[in-house]
């Protein structure tokens, strides 16, 4: 009697101690070989009747013949339950880790639909967000075959340009998307992609105002913004106009904010190394070295400063300057007192270039 | 108690083919009859040192004519035969009309090998035999003191089986020696082959997987034990000795923890205890993952596991389940087979049964992998019995994994904590110096820290003498 008192006793606090926890005692058949875990979805709106498209691959992450799946709908769950009617396998969303959104759908708000991804238990913060450009359906019917997994090296694509900051192409998950949206202080940015025929091509980074879409920065001006925001790795920095590449530069950005909020001066030390020339400039003399670096130099704060002037015009933040009013025990400031001082602010800009010029300089 | 008499010794020892009864006089007409058992007895001593010298003299009693024999004078009947059967020779004098025994044991037993269950590359290489004389001699050896105590006890009915207690006196915590002596007094069974039957009785949780006795055939092992306070049973015909009190991590630690740099052997510990883990939950993790968890995988494995497991008829479990039950099968048939036949039934069964289980589609590849690497962790505990119940732990992770997922798992490890929380060895705990804490003890736990840390006996002994190192400076 006594030892099965005490096995009721411990299979009761057992089960108790898993219950609070959140865990289901009895959880989900996810059995592997008979569900569908999807990695992307694709939503486009535009539609006349307010209802979205939304579309993915199906089988991933297989060696077989692959198929669209498209259903156009007004909720995004209504597309996710749609899919396990017209597909043999339970498609299950766990595992789902990009999101394309069609530019016309940025431009309208995303906060709906990421609130939907958002509150799903089962999809995970580090899912990527993507804004697409083109008919993003047909570049995946061109991706059919079984021997082309595009599901999955596009995944591997953002994973691998997120991990050390490469910032080659701009990466944003989920979480840090949430973040930007619901700061006071600063504007979430997306990368852009376009699609075209079979090839799916970065265009550059959107930035957003709140949740909507209002402008794009692409080439130079994306590569200076993957400078300035947090610091990141560039491999190669493009400046045509000074014929000139610069290589593995990695910028240390200090941003002085004044008290009043009257000014803004941003000092950037650039290192990094010639890679390429083309011009007449001979490096190896120390004159003519000196002239080029603040050439560079010149080029680099006009054009950051003309990047930083574009943003204050749109009242929009992406690369979080507003995050320098924030201070300990002291109250933190309204969306609209940033953005009244922020599109007056004064800029001072002053880069620092720091060259290996691979090569003698005398 | 019954008299001794010719008459019913002869009884006693009818349809024994091997019992000898021999008559012999000498010059001055004595009459001295032998009774023995030929097989148990060294004859060639007998003919030599006993039957010779005892024809041919002419003294007036065995104790005078055999003066370097060690002769024990018998009352009983029931002690006669008992010596009888441990190879004595009855010497009966007519003319005194006394009973006589000499020990004349046969000494056949195989000499001292080199240990097959506890290999290590370096070190002592001796390891106990069956003969318990030779055992003790190895322990005497390296532990000349004469604190070091042996006391003698015989268990089983039909056995008659002696089993040596043995301890450093003054030294180990006196609790242990007189909780183990009660052990042993009131063991009441008819036979005891090995050492494990004797742990079995003594042990204080029978019905565990856990075994709360080291067996060792180590004498270095053995020694060491008996120095830092803990009892050592030797039992005779069985080269492995049991050592108590134990904990859990002591069936993790292995001779060569202390030959190698302690800095290598701090690194080879942890590996233990990961593999051992390894090898309980690495399946069942599986299992779980594949059944309940996809979200969990990493989309890279997710990629793999799904091609591999596109096609299989089998559920994770019973994909699993099989796997393992035909592993352990290749396991036990090459543990019987000879040591050559052994060694290709391993590459039969690992190699190619698994290459043609995944080929067939009834296996994937990832689990083979696994099971692999699952097999190869259960060898690096040192223990082999432990090695034995991680397979039976595994089993309950599995079902746990398969009903539950990664909660199960995790009920079973608390489960299988708790459990060996409540176990004992020698009625001390188990899970000493985890719990109870002994700070003092970690230094020789997860890690093998240096010698010169090692100053102090464990706290979790209690030892009388706590010291390992002369206390006087200068």
């Amino acid at each position: 009697m006594t030892r099965f008192l005490r096995t009721t006793i411990v299979l009761l606090a057992s089960f108790l101690m898993i219950l609070p926890c959140g865990c289901v005692p009895l959880p989900e058949n996810n059995m592997i070989e008979e569900i569908t875990p999807i990695i992307f979805w694709s939503v486009k709106g535009g539609r006349e009747d307010g209802k979205i498209t939304i579309s993915t691959l199906v089988p991933p992450l297989s060696k077989e013949k692959k198929r669209v799946l498209t259903l156009n709908v007004s909720l995004l769950n209504e597309g996710n339950k749609g899919f396990n009617l017209i597909y043999h396998n339970e498609l299950k969303a766990g595992q789902i880790r990009l999101l394309f959104v069609d530019e016309a759908y940025a431009k309208r708000g995303l906060t709906s639909l990421i609130n939907t991804v958002l509150t799903d238990p089962n999809i995970s913060k580090r899912l990527f967000l993507v804004i697409t450009k083109g008919n993003f359906d047909e570049f995946l019917a061109k991706h059919l075959d079984e021997k082309d997994s595009i599901d999955f090296y596009l995944y591997r694509m953002f994973k691998h340009y997120e991990k050390k900051k490469q910032g080659e192409i701009t990466v944003v998950n989920l979480h840090q998307f949430m973040k930007m949206l619901y700061s006071q202080v600063s504007d979430p940015q997306l990368p852009v992609f376009r699609a075209e025929g079979e090839q799916l091509l970065y265009e550059g980074t959107a930035l957003f105002d709140w949740d909507r879409m209002v402008a794009e920065i692409r080439g130079q001006d994306d590569q200076i913004s993957q400078l300035l925001y947090r610091d990141r790795f560039v491999r190669y920095l493009v400046l045509p106009d000074l014929s000139v590449t610069l290589g593995h530069i990695r910028a240390h950005t200090r941003k002085k904010l004044t008290s009043d909020l009257s000014s803004l001066s941003i000092e950037i030390d650039v290192k990094g190394r010639i890679d390429e020339l083309d011009s007449l400039t001979r490096i190896e003399d120390n004159f003519q070295y000196v002239a080029l670096t603040q050439k560079i130099e010149r080029y680099l704060e006009e054009n950051v400063f003309h990047l930083l002037s574009q943003m204050q015009h749109l009242r929009i933040d992406p690369l979080q300057i507003g995050g320098l009013t924030i201070k300990p025990f002291s109250r933190p400031i309204t969306r609209d007192t940033w953005d009244r001082h922020w599109s007056t602010m004064k800029i001072n800009v002053k880069v620092r270039l720091h060259l290996e010029p691979l090569t003698k300089v005398k | 108690m019954t008299a001794i008499s010719l008459e019913a010794l002869e009884q006693s020892l009818a349809l024994m083919e091997d019992a000898e009864i021999i008559n012999r006089q000498t010059p001055d007409g004595l009459h001295f009859t032998f009774i023995y058992i030929g097989t148990i007895i060294d004859q060639e001593r007998l003919n030599e040192s006993i039957m010779e010298p005892l024809v041919r003299s002419f003294q007036s009693s065995v104790e005078k004519s055999l003066i370097t024999a060690k002769i024990t004078r018998l009352f009983n009947l029931e002690q006669a035969l008992q010596d009888l059967l441990k190879g004595s020779v009855l010497v009966h004098d007519s003319s005194s009309g006394r009973w006589n025994a000499i020990l004349l044991p046969n000494s056949l037993s195989r000499s001292i090998e080199t240990s097959e269950t506890e290999t290590i590359m370096f070190g002592p290489k001796d390891s106990f035999s069956e003969q318990l004389e030779q055992n003790i001699l190895l322990i005497r050896r390296r532990l000349p003191l004469t604190a070091l105590k042996t006391e003698r006890y015989t268990v089983g009915s039909l056995t008659q089986t002696t089993v040596v207690l043995m301890y450093i006196d003054g030294l180990i915590n006196p609790e242990f020696v007189d909780y183990a002596k009660n052990k042993l007094s009131s063991i009441d069974f008819d036979m005891f082959l090995d050492s494990s039957h004797v742990a079995a009785f003594i042990e204080d949780h029978y019905h565990s997987i856990f075994p709360q006795y080291l067996q060792t055939d180590r004498p270095d092992s053995c020694a060491h034990s008996l120095g830092i306070g803990k009892l050592v049973i030797f039992v005779n015909n069985t080269p492995f000795a049991l050592v108590a009190p134990i904990t859990l991590f002591h069936l993790f630690q292995s001779p060569e923890d202390y030959i190698n740099r302690w800095l290598v052997a701090s690194f080879l510990r942890p590996l233990r205890y990961l593999s051992f883990l390894l090898s309980i939950t690495l399946i069942p993790f599986y299992v779980a993952l594949t059944t309940h968890h996809y979200q969990m995988l990493p989309l890279q494995i997710l990629y793999v596991i799904i091609e591999s497991r596109s096609k299989l008829p089998l559920s994770p479990f019973w994909e699993a389940f099989i796997i393992l039950i035909t592993l352990e099968i290749i396991k036990e048939a090459s543990l019987r087979m000879p040591t050559k036949t052994s060694q290709n039934l391993g590459v039969i069964g690992g190699i190619v049964i698994g290459q043609a289980a995944v080929e067939a589609g009834f296996a994937s590849k990832v689990l083979i992998v696994l099971a692999g690497i699952s097999a190869i962790s259960t060898f690096l505990v040192p223990n082999y019995l432990v090695t034995k119940s991680s397979l039976l732990l595994q089993f309950m992770f599995l079902i746990f994994a398969s009903y539950l997922g990664i909660p199960g798992i995790l009920l079973g490890l608390v489960g299988m904590l708790a459990h060996l929380n409540g176990l004992t060895s020698l009625n001390q705990p188990y899970l000493a110096p985890v719990s109870p804490f002994y700070w003092r003890d970690w230094v020789d736990l997860f890690v093998r820290g240096p010698l010169h840390a090692m100053s102090i006996r464990p706290d979790a002994l209690r030892p009388l003498n706590k010291y390992r190192v002369s206390r006087r400076r200068k």
